[in-house]
């Protein structure tokens, strides 16, 4: 590969690729606002300027420029290179470039960042960006100098609703242009456009629109200060006060990689953000799945119940195993989910077949709208995981459960999940004689079932799940189990000891080796994640 | 009447062989703060004895692990809390070094007299303290009324008479008052008066100069072997005195002298520390001879100081420099330092390792009391019993600091 030289590093590089780019792949960051990695350039915040030396024999670039003498108390005219942005200058072999050992370059940042906070409002202490925001970074870093500017700032419009996801302030807005990229390359979608020039021009939306694609989370993700801000999360907790889980969205069969952010003096969690993955996610997440955060809080089921009233966990499981033990196994049928993680669909299948259970079916969230950016139409994580677990029991298809339950076959269903795919099948539910419902939220499952286990979810367990193109992935648990929930797979031990056919395993880690040769894992090539963006 | 020892012969009156083990603290009048002396008594010789510290330990250096840098100024206070203002310094100092920056001179002779104040407040109690446990109750008044002079002016500067949190990494949390040259000159004015009355009142006293002399000696080598500093070490004859041995602020540029004893017993020990008191004066009034009535008093680097309210309420800059130290704390660069400065007991160390994040990773104290009271042992062995409350008293443990 060959090597440019940063600063007094050597730097390797792919040919065609950028000084910025190379720099933050060996891990050094050259101060960018405009620039994403997942972008197309648009250099127009200046930040990331930087010296490249001329090659040997050939003269510098120079400009003529008036300088502050400060001992003759006038300006003289003096030379000073010509200053290089790095996101877009490609690298070459054997370039010489000066990021923080210019003083031109620290000269030439300080003025930048001056001039950005020239009409910057004093609004940290109510803006949602404060404590992850560039402008508060970078000042810092490279400038440090006073307000100079006497005059009052430009007033701009503030809180301005640009869609259902989305508020923007015009005063604290930069114009990196990097929402308006982020609308037109990943969306698909050219809503948002920049009006008027110098320090009156602002992001507007297209008249008669509202920024309302499926992305328009991403526009405020890659707001590198607090111009854009989310509804979903403004005002709600400071960012300082969260931590981040590397965890996996489960809202379609994509498995977006990400992080959760989570408060751990309350266990909510608060958001989510991508985390980069080039083989999955690339650095993106859609709205529907940055909001399923929220489900991980709403409509759970919380508390056992036992023909619909509230029970303790061990009373529920006593009569969940008196049901079992008492099954015909013939007429019995196991449900796996597709919304579940592997180790909970493998400690069912454990189940049934120390059981003896014949029947094995599947459920899941009925399929939704995709696209061919990120959204897939089947919305549940692990699909792909449980066709996998199941091929060996010959898993069917939940049409096939509802027609099991109409012809009197499956008299006792013992299923994981809340969610039915049809419409249709919810119904079939209730002739259903024994339902035991293992759930993490209120559905078809719980309303009809005799018992009603509570199971914790994605964000409370550890658990692998399995994406359409079949990259296994392990996602971290965030927060404690919420109310008298449990992880599904204890549940499952629990009852399985109860009914007297004890499981194999007993921690997660040993679940997951008595798994591995059902489900053989295909990891995603995880690429490093920055974080920061 | 017959005595009714009449038919003993003389060796059964000899002392009785058992020893008695007697417990003294750890919450007893004259164990200053919480320290316990497991005695082996022979009669009223002490033939062992066991220190026992650590009943005040708060774990304040773990505690500095979880708050930024300037959050440590309050736990600092709380080590010598009779002399607080030395130990805000000495961590602002040790900061600094690790930062590489020098306050502005007036901020230098602002420490100096403020210290040197301090200093007079931490000898003022312990010499009124041990006469006053010895039953010299006047001078124990004298003292403690010229102590609250000091404390007033200090809450004048500070806004707390006792634990100020005055000190900042880069300069002082705000900067002097327009009295302080004219207070600081009246209350070390009357300081030396009291001095004076004090030694009139007790060096011509009988009773007072046979419970000092000669009594808790302790050896030039041993005190060093020790780790001893300060008063303590002075009053062997060893003038170690980190003021003069290696200069800070500005103490290389003013004409003081380190007064030492000569048998290290507990009159020596008295005799420093009041001798001290005049040479602290002298300090205070050169300092407040040089030190500018206007002028900068915190360095200017946004990095390191928080910047005046009245931009943090009006630019957005201003704004953004509270936040940055506020919420994620001044970073000190990766690495570690010792630094040490001349508290009111000796050597005050500072040994200070940092992540390169707002947050401390190690703070360690070096208290003096703890190396002092080390000594304790060795200085009361062999002693009577009546003998631990001056020798004990001219130590000057402060519980705070031995046990932080």
């Amino acid at each position: 590969m060959p090597n440019f030289k940063l600063d007094d590093r050597e730097v390797p590089f792919e040919p065609g690729e950028t000084i910025i780019r190379a720099a933050q792949k060996a891990g050094i960051d050259i101060p960018h606002y405009c620039w994403h990695a997942g972008l197309s350039v648009a250099a127009n915040c200046r930040m990331c300027l930087v010296e490249i030396m001329p090659p040997p024999g050939r003269p510098a670039m120079l400009l003529d420029v008036l300088a502050w003498d400060k001992a003759k108390q006038e300006y003289l005219p003096q030379k000073k290179p010509k200053l290089v942005p790095s996101c877009q200058q490609a690298a070459a072999e054997g370039m010489v470039v000066k990021s923080q050992t210019s003083e031109h370059v620290d000269t030439a940042r300080a003025a930048v960042q001056e001039l950005l906070l020239l009409n910057h409002p004093v609004d940290c202490p109510i803006c949602d960006q404060a404590g992850e925001c560039r402008l508060q970074d970078y000042w810092l870093e490279h400038s440090g100098t006073k307000k100079r500017m006497r005059d009052e700032p430009i007033h701009k419009p503030k809180a301005v609703v640009f869609g259902p996801t989305i508020v923007y302030d015009a005063e604290r807005c930069i114009v990196c242009t990097r929402c308006v990229r982020v609308s037109e390359e990943l969306a698909k979608d050219p809503v948002l456009s920049v009006r008027e020039r110098g320090n009156l021009n602002e992001i507007v939306v297209a008249p008669g629109r509202q920024l309302d694609h499926p992305y328009t989370l991403m526009t405020e993700y890659v707001c590198p200060v607090g111009a854009l801000t989310s509804i979903d999360f403004r005002f709600k907790a400071r960012v300082w006060f969260l931590r981040s889980t590397r965890s996996v969205c489960t809202g379609c069969a994509t498995g977006c990689n990400s992080f959760s952010d989570f408060d751990p003096r309350n266990q909510k969690v608060y958001r989510y953000r991508p985390r980069e993955n080039l083989a999955v996610n690339k650095f993106w997440m859609c709205d529907d799945g940055m909001l399923d955060h929220r489900r991980i809080h709403e409509g759970r089921v919380l508390e056992a119940r036992v023909s619909g009233a509230g029970a303790a966990v061990p009373t529920a499981l006593a009569k969940a195993a008196e049901i079992l033990g008492t099954a015909n196994a013939d007429t019995t049928a196991v449900v796996l989910s597709a919304e579940h993680s592997n180790e909970d669909n493998y400690a069912l299948l454990s189940l049934a077949k120390a059981m003896g259970f014949a029947g094995v079916y599947q459920s899941g969230r009925p399929a939704g709208q995709g696209d061919d950016i990120l959204r897939h139409p089947d919305k549940n994580p692990n699909t792909a995981g449980i066709a996998a677990l199941g091929k060996v029991s010959g898993l069917k298809s939940f049409v096939e459960l509802v027609e099991a339950i109409r012809a009197g076959k499956a008299q006792t269903v013992i299923a994981l999940g809340s969610a039915t795919p049809t419409g249709s099948g919810a119904a079939a539910l209730a002739d259903v004689k024994n339902l035991i419902a293992i759930s993490t939220h209120e559905g078809a499952f719980p309303e009809h079932a005799k018992v009603v286990l509570p199971a914790s979810s994605w964000a409370e367990a550890d658990g692998t799940f399995v994406n359409a193109k079949g990259m296994s992935q392990e996602s971290e648990k965030v927060i404690t189990p919420q109310g008298a929930s449990k992880p599904a797979f204890r549940l499952i031990a629990d009852l399985a000891a109860l009914a007297g056919k004890p499981l194999a395993w007993k921690k997660l880690v040993e679940l997951r080796a008595v798994m591995a040769p059902a489900a053989p894992r295909s990891v995603a090539p995880e690429s490093a994640s920055l974080g920061a963006e | 009447m017959e005595p009714l020892d009449q038919e003993l012969d003389e060796a059964e009156l000899e002392m009785p062989t058992e020893p008695m083990l007697l417990n003294v603290g750890p919450a007893h009048p004259a164990m200053h703060g919480t320290v316990r002396c497991v005695m082996e008594l022979s009669g009223e010789i002490i033939e062992h004895v066991d220190v026992q510290v650590g009943y005040l330990h708060r774990g304040f250096e773990k505690m500095c692990e979880r708050g930024t840098w300037t959050q440590v100024f309050p736990y600092v206070d709380r080590c010598n809390y009779v002399s607080p203002m030395l130990n805000n310094v000495g961590f602002a100092l040790a900061c600094e070094k690790m930062l590489g920056v020098t306050v502005p001179e007036r901020c230098q002779w602002y420490r100096m007299i403020l210290g040197e104040l301090a200093r007079m407040s931490d000898h003022l109690t312990c010499d009124g303290a041990m006469a006053m446990e010895l039953g010299a109750f006047t001078p124990f008044l004298w003292m403690i009324k010229a102590r609250e002079m000091i404390w007033d002016l200090l809450e004048e500067e500070t806004g707390a008479r006792l634990t100020h949190s005055f000190g900042r990494v880069g300069g002082m949390a705000s900067p002097p008052t327009e009295n302080l040259k004219d207070n600081a000159r009246a209350v070390t004015k009357h300081i030396l008066s009291v001095v004076d009355e004090v030694e009139k009142l007790l060096l011509g006293n009988r009773i007072f100069l046979d419970r000092l002399e000669s009594v808790g000696i302790i050896s030039q080598a041993d005190a060093i072997s020790l780790g001893w500093t300060g008063p303590c070490l002075r009053a062997t004859g060893v003038a170690y005195d980190v003021r003069k041995a290696s200069p800070y602020l500005k103490y290389g540029e003013v004409d003081f002298d380190v007064p030492v004893g000569t048998t290290g017993d507990c009159f020596d020990r008295f005799m420093v520390r009041l001798a001290e008191m005049r040479q602290s004066a002298r300090i205070i009034e050169q300092a407040c001879q040089r030190m500018a009535d206007s002028g900068p008093v915190n360095v200017t680097d946004p990095r390191i100081i928080l910047p005046p309210k009245d931009e943090v309420y009006s630019t957005i800059e201003g704004t953004i420099q509270h936040f940055k130290i506020v919420m994620e704390g001044l970073k000190l660069p990766a690495g570690e330092v010792y630094s040490y400065s001349e508290g009111g007991n000796g050597e005050l160390g500072f040994y200070l390792v940092s992540d390169g994040s707002g947050t401390p990773y190690r703070v360690r104290i070096r208290p003096p009391c703890f190396l002092i009271t080390a000594g304790l042992e060795r200085v009361i062995t062999g002693a009577m019993m009546a003998d631990v409350v001056p020798s004990f008293g001219s130590l000057n443990m402060i519980g705070g600091e031995c046990d932080r």
